[in-house]
């Protein structure tokens, strides 16, 4: 079935066994399943607690499908009908030779609607199954926990792979699929895969950062400011709708968001991979990026199996056990790479590529973890500025959260040059591969990365129920270690996710300029006007102003999502204390309905989705259609650039002010109730939806956008006059402004009318 | 259901109750309809003891459980001026609860006069029957002495104070690292400390007139005195390591 020209049997071979270990770490996640399903549930009280929390994910998830079914269904058809605006490439002429024009674009239509089906079933399984099985394991590490800090460990952080290797298993399969049926011909159906598993991850991360964060702060600010109750008390009606938040927000989306890096950097690759092979007829440039995957998920079952706890529960231990998973994949990874390089690739480029990628990954760790963590100097320093008040202590970590927003993008831009300099002297398609390798190799590690993310609710959604179900000093000792580990795995895959969001995009911002120019020869433009060689000029006013329109869409996205947030933690704050009201539920002879807020943040977290997701679509469709595919090329990088930043800002300041406060709480300046926690309980607030709505939600916004202008550039080249605007442009650019425009008055004003709840 | 007798330092009352030490913390500190928050302090008060100072028929009488056979929260037996009446060894455990209901009982502990260190700063937050925030370079036994002797113009019958944190400051009140020191207006905290240091005899000085009404129990030092003259008892206040292991509830709310 394999079809490739001059590929060799060991190449032949290769793909297979790709294949196979798609399916083998699919496999691995199915065998951890079973190990953490295997575990007791504990105590009829913390069942209950747990069958709160699983009743109203499942009501969520359930709710979640029917606002995005239609939307698959939608795009399907679009993609489908899309082959007949923009023909097949010649590679897929030269894939399905003897094939007549009709048939082509019958196969090649069907391909991109299957692709998109796939990728954002893919999308949806992970995110949907990760977060149904962190939901199954919450309630089984707290009941480990009375046991043991190990086995509680290892519950939680191989539930967390369960996860990751999701992520790993379907992004490599769907990838190695689309390229063993299509072959040279991948690249013109990899856009639906990449783009169904980007658009599932932006509703995803936007319905799961509005939702945990509208529960979350309506929770804090009547259950803990208000009336004094303490974390997770059970007689808050917001406290079931905030652990499900964690897994909405942290679990599901996280997850997805990471999955959509994984597809689009790998489609990326073999895009560029493709033009590669082209010009040089080695098949190396798209075997590569596959096997690298390949490797690194078998890196990532190794190292993920190596995590466990140590005797003593402190969150150190934790973290020590996870790293030595981490680095005992990125190592086995750069050694196989580099074995792969020298009896495969003969010569070292793409290797190198994929080394800086890992390096990358590190480096954004660290840098993530120095300015996050509460050991280090940032976070004391913010916690410090506490005492003088919430002004200083939001200012304070405003300056760090600009600071870290430099020194990332820095560290992306000499990644950046260091494909410059492995490529130096070839012309710019290799230097864009190689930043898609690097986002191969930062992404390697995508299976521990994730485990370590999905950790975090579930350690979370642990001690919550412990609190709630009473437990023993003991186990509730190692679950707030578990759950203070937790919070630094998830701030450090953050960095990662955002960095992968912003290689991927300039990944596929190199495939945008390498498309367009192929259909730009296609069209017969003269190779002068080919974009490759004019290159996307901020000089031409036109691309000016699109660069300037792409800068400010990052920043309307997180003001209408900031607002949504705020929106529905004021009708939480609303519900909470009518509930407060009922006689019985303080004294704890009633049980609050945990669900009405369930249903809260559900419905408000959905509500949002349409105008944002329609926002992202059509803004570079409008720019394209009005001001030309240069001036498209602009849109990108001011998105790439005004996005980065801003979500590096957003989730860094957030993260910081969130571990001021917990350093505070253990103890500094007073601990809890001083003024300086206060302070920091305002900069904590400030920066939940920053950190965990606006800031996530611009990752796959970018990659929508990104992908949304490769499939719409061939489409805007065959049908604009170079120079001029045509009347069809027009009138699609002026209908795309409107639903804009619409979608963001349904935004501000929280939809056209009230949605009612559903139970 | 028993009768418990507590004397509360906010306000300064006497009150009968039936639910006991950590209930009646809780219904203190956040109510039964969580309309409000506030931490509270109060001792066990042996009913033995008192039994002559206060109305027996009227506690008989009034606290008795509800129609619906819950427990009487609360029964004010007397206000103000309640600490110099009851006698000291009337007095239990004293119960610390934080602003969300959680309580810490600190019991009766030798105090070892001999141990005290003289040269060195303390501050003491009094809590009854008055409450300013004073510094002072006398060790417990000798300021509550010296504030019930009637050696002063100022006297009082008996008092009950805390020892609060100071760290550096205890020692080198110009120099000493305010890291970690939690208090508001920090530089005139320094300055009242300094006049205590200076050339001319001044042993107290009031570095707050108005209590807030709440404690930053992380700030404690050695722990709570109360007493009269030469009659001291003392509440040792747990360090924090100890606090952990012992009511991890109360540890993860301060």
């Amino acid at each position: 079935m394999v079809s490739l020209p001059g590929a060799t049997s060991f190449e032949v071979m290769a793909i297979w066994s790709v294949l196979v270990i798609a399916f083998f770490g699919l496999a691995y996640a199915m065998f951890l399943r079973r190990q953490v399903m295997a575990c007791d549930k504990g105590t009829e009280k913390m069942q209950d607690v747990w069958d709160g929390i699983r009743v109203g994910a499942n009501a969520y998830l359930k709710r979640q499908l029917k606002t995005i079914v239609p939307l698959i269904f939608v795009f399907t058809v679009i993609l489908f009908l899309s082959v007949y605006v923009v023909p097949p490439t010649e590679e897929s002429k030269l894939r399905f030779v003897g094939y007549s024009d009709q048939s082509l674009k019958l196969i090649i239509g069907f391909g991109r609607a299957v692709a998109f089906i796939m990728g954002s079933i893919f999308s949806l399984m992970v995110g949907q199954f990760g977060m149904r099985m962190a939901v199954q394991a919450n309630v089984r590490v707290a009941s480990a926990s009375r046991r043991s800090f190990a086995e509680a460990l290892k519950i939680a952080y191989r539930a967390g792979t369960v996860t990751g290797m999701l992520t790993d298993g379907l992004g490599l399969l769907g990838g190695t699929l689309i390229f063993i049926v299509f072959g040279v011909a991948s690249p013109d159906t990899l856009l639906g895969f990449g783009f169904g598993g980007t658009l599932l991850a932006l509703f995803m991360r936007v319905g799961g950062g509005i939702y945990t964060k509208a529960a979350d702060v309506g929770a804090d600010l009547v259950g803990k400011v208000e009336a004094g109750l303490p974390e997770d008390d059970e007689r808050n009606a917001a406290v079931i709708a905030d652990l499900v938040g964690d897994n909405v927000g942290d679990c599901a989306g996280m997850a997805a968001d990471i999955f959509e890096s994984y597809e689009v950097t790998i489609v990326s690759a073999l895009i560029l991979g493709v033009v590669l092979f082209t010009q040089t007829h080695e098949l190396s440039w798209i075997i590569f990026p596959l096997l690298v995957r390949g490797i690194g998920v078998l890196s990532s079952i190794i190292g993920t199996y190596l995590v466990k706890g140590g005797k003593e529960a402190n969150a150190n231990n934790a973290l020590k056990a996870i790293n030595k998973g981490f680095y005992s994949s990125a190592a086995i990874s750069i050694a196989a790479f580099g074995i792969l390089a020298y009896f495969y690739l003969g010569e070292w480029r793409s290797f190198l590529s994929v080394v800086v990628g890992i390096l990358l990954a590190i480096v954004l760790d660290e840098i993530t973890k120095h300015y996050t963590d509460g050991h280090y100097h940032p976070v004391k320093d913010i916690a410090k500025n506490a005492k003088t008040g919430s002004a200083t202590l939001l200012l304070k970590g405003m300056s760090y959260g600009f600071e870290v927003a430099v020194w990332q993008t820095l560290v992306i831009a000499t990644t950046i040059f260091a494909s410059v300099m492995i490529y130096y002297g070839q012309p710019i398609t290799y230097v864009l591969y190689g930043v898609a390798m690097t986002g191969i190799g930062m992404l390697t590690l995508t299976g521990n990365n994730v485990a370590m993310d999905a950790f975090g609710p579930i350690a979370d959604n642990a001690n919550g129920i412990g609190e709630l179900s009473h437990l023993d000093k003991d186990a509730r000792k190692i679950m707030d270690a578990l759950d203070a580990t937790g919070n630094t795995t998830k701030a450090i895959t953050k960095g990662v996710a955002i960095g992968s969001a912003v290689i991927a995009a300039v990944a596929l911002f190199g495939s945008f300029i390498t498309d367009v120019t192929k259909v730009q020869i296609q069209m017969g433009f003269e190779k002068t006007a080919q974009l490759l060689e004019t290159g996307i000029r901020v000089s031409v006013p036109m691309v000016f102003i699109g660069l300037l329109i792409g800068g400010t869409i990052p920043f309307l996205f997180s003001s209408l999502s900031i607002s949504a947030v705020t929106r529905a933690a004021a009708e939480i704050v609303e519900e909470v204390r009518r509930q407060f009201r009922i006689p019985g539920i303080i004294e704890r002879t009633v049980k609050p309905d945990y669900q009405k807020a369930v249903d809260i943040c559900t419905v408000s977290a959905q509500r949002e989705l349409i105008p944002l997701a329609l926002i992202a679509v059509l803004s570079p469709i409008f720019v394209g259609s009005l001001l030309g595919v240069e001036a498209l090329g602009g849109f990108l990088a001011g998105v790439i650039l005004s996005g980065q930043l801003l979500a590096v800002f957003m989730a860094s300041a957030g993260g910081a002010w969130d571990n001021a406060k917990k350093t505070i709480e253990d103890g500094l300046y007073g601990g809890k109730g001083s003024d300086a926690h206060h302070a920091a309980v305002v900069g904590d607030t400030v920066g939940d939806p920053l950190k965990d709505t606006a800031g996530p939600a611009l990752n796959p916004m970018i990659k929508v956008i990104n992908l949304v202008s490769l499939l719409a550039a061939p489409v805007i080249i065959a049908y604009q006059i170079p120079g001029h605007t045509s009347l069809g442009m027009f009138i699609t650019g002026a209908i795309c402004l409107l639903i804009i425009v619409g979608a963001i008055t349904f935004s501000k004003r929280g939809g056209f009318k009230k949605i009612p709840f559903e139970a | 259901m028993s009768k418990f007798i507590y004397l509360t330092a906010t306000p300064e009352a006497l009150i009968a109750s039936m639910l006991p030490p950590a209930e009646f913390g809780a219904y203190l500190s956040t109510g039964t309809k969580k309309r409000n928050k506030g931490q509270a302090l109060f001792f066990e008060v042996d009913l033995g003891h008192i039994e002559k100072l206060i109305d027996m028929d009227s506690l008989n009488r009034r606290c008795v459980a509800k129609a619906d056979g819950k427990p009487k929260s609360s029964v004010y037996l007397s206000v103000y001026r309640v600490l110099e009446t009851i006698p000291l060894s009337a007095l239990k455990s004293l119960y610390l609860t934080t602003d969300n209901g959680n309580t810490h009982e600190l019991k009766k502990s030798p105090y070892d006069l001999s141990r005290e260190i003289t040269g060195k700063l303390h501050l003491f937050q009094e809590l009854l029957p008055v409450n300013p925030l004073v510094a002072t370079e006398l060790p417990p036994s000798v300021f509550l002495k010296k504030l019930t002797d009637g050696s002063t113009p100022i006297v009082l019958p008996k008092l009950f104070f805390v020892d609060l944190k100071l760290g550096e400051l205890a020692t080198n009140p110009a120099k000493g690292q305010i890291e970690n020191l939690p208090y508001s207006n920090i530089g005139h905290l320094r300055d009242c400390l300094e006049i205590l240091k200076g050339e001319y005899e001044k042993h107290m000085k009031t570095v707050q007139r108005v209590y807030s009404g709440s404690l930053l129990y992380r700030t404690i030092e050695s722990g709570f005195y109360v007493g009269s003259k030469d009659e001291i008892i003392f509440y040792r206040y747990p360090d924090m390591e100890e606090l952990e292991n012992n009511n991890y509830e109360f540890f993860r709310s301060i």
